[in-house]
């Protein structure tokens, strides 16, 4: 982990003057790890079904969390990605081909969690023809079927490829979420294989769709953007029919990957959050922890009903 | 009826150690049920661990900057 290494920047509050592991973290980035025998049982679930979740690829802080609640978000595809974003945690290499059968084991995981909602997410997969959206798209429908639950798709941006974003969307996830991650400036250290305008193409894509799903994009703070890029991205989002955006803390998963440049402040994430709703946007989850998913099902129940074409009432 | 405090597991792909930043508390303090007991660090954020139970800490058998490993006993709680 070489957190020793992983010195903390001038501009956080903790100071770094310390040096010490303590003093890492600012106080608002603190979790309390919940009970092992709430978390357990998923974990076990997830192994006898050899189903993988972005929250333990990635990392994830609120994974103990969401654990405990029941709830997790599936990584179709595999465990390794085509492309090597500074920020992320999964590796990259030589993925395997996709498992047909796994849309069907996601559906009984979603069953036996209870889950209401269920979140999908992938690795990218340039090697594949289609991307892996038919994968996204046959999980859907599993879920739809077999789960009775409705579907959040965190989608890769398909190489911009409008039929694999159709194809998804004709699968009618009830939300579709592609993230941007950062600001445009920062694309090519962050997101060297990806293009900001090819990401908001692909949102527009699904914002214009017949299956009309919810539209969700979200956007990692702390690599240095600046708040008036984030004001432009929250524009461009709203532009491309986004309705949902996540704004959260960027934490580096090792020494290796791209420096958390600031702790953004609580305060900051208020008034984000606060500038997004006035903005138009129907929801703005932001906060230090706040996740591309991070408790999606009340986002999704909060929203008009009309919109959720298969809210399982 | 004594309780083990390990650290929680999050997965076969999950940070499998985390440092031990200090302890809340020490042998022979009694503790409630969810009570912060410990705050440790991975790479991605600072955590507390809470009691499992309420009693009296036996044993305390890590120290401040250890990396303990997924499943580690770190105290010993009496009920």
């Amino acid at each position: 982990m070489n957190i020793s290494e992983n010195q903390c920047p001038d501009q956080c509050e903790c100071g770094g003057a310390a040096g010490g592991v303590k003093n890492r973290f600012p106080a608002w980035l603190k979790k309390r790890l919940p009970a092992r025998d709430r978390v357990e049982p998923v974990l076990a679930l997830l192994k006898e079904l050899g189903l993988g979740t972005v929250c333990q690829e990635a990392h994830c802080p609120n994974t103990g969390e969401c654990f405990a609640r029941g709830t997790a978000t599936f990584m179709i595809l595999g465990r390794v990605c085509t492309r090597d974003c500074t920020f992320c945690a999964v590796p990259g290499g030589r993925p395997q081909p996709p498992d047909p059968d796994e849309p069907r084991r996601v559906a009984l995981a979603a069953q036996r969690l209870g889950l209401r909602h269920v979140v999908v997410t992938s690795v990218t997969r340039d090697d594949l023809p289609d991307g892996g959206s038919g994968q996204f798209a046959a999980t859907i429908r599993a879920l739809h079927e077999g789960a009775s639950a409705t579907v959040e798709v965190l989608t890769p941006d398909f190489g911009g490829r409008r039929e694999d974003v159709d194809r998804v969307l004709d699968a009618a996830p009830e939300v579709f979420n592609h993230n941007v991650e950062t600001v445009a400036r920062l694309y090519p250290e962050v997101r060297p294989q990806a293009d900001y305008g090819r990401s908001l193409a692909v949102l527009a894509r699904a914002a214009g769709s017949g299956s009309a799903p919810i539209i969700k994009s979200g956007l990692m703070l702390g690599l240095g953007e600046s708040v008036d890029e984030v004001r432009a991205v929250l524009a461009d989002l709203r532009r491309a029919g986004c309705r949902v955006v996540t704004l959260g803390q960027y934490l580096a998963p090792s020494a290796a990957h791209h420096p958390v440049v600031e702790f953004v402040e609580p305060d900051r994430f208020e008034r984000l959050g606060a500038l997004a709703l006035e903005m138009g946007f129907e929801a703005a989850p932001s906060g230090p922890f706040v996740r591309s998913s991070y408790r999606a099902e009340e986002i999704v129940a909060r929203l008009p009903a009309k919109t959720v074409t298969r809210a399982d009432a | 009826m004594a309780f083990e405090v390990k650290l929680p597991p999050l997965g076969d792909d999950a940070p499998d150690e985390a440092e031990i930043s200090f302890w809340y508390v020490e042998e022979g303090d009694t503790v409630e049920e969810g009570q912060d007991m410990v705050e440790m660090v991975t790479d991605k954020a600072a955590f507390t661990v809470p009691a499992p139970v309420a009693g009296t800490i036996r044993s305390i058998t890590a120290a401040e900057g250890d990396k303990v490993q997924v499943g580690q006993v770190m105290a010993i709680v009496e009920q």
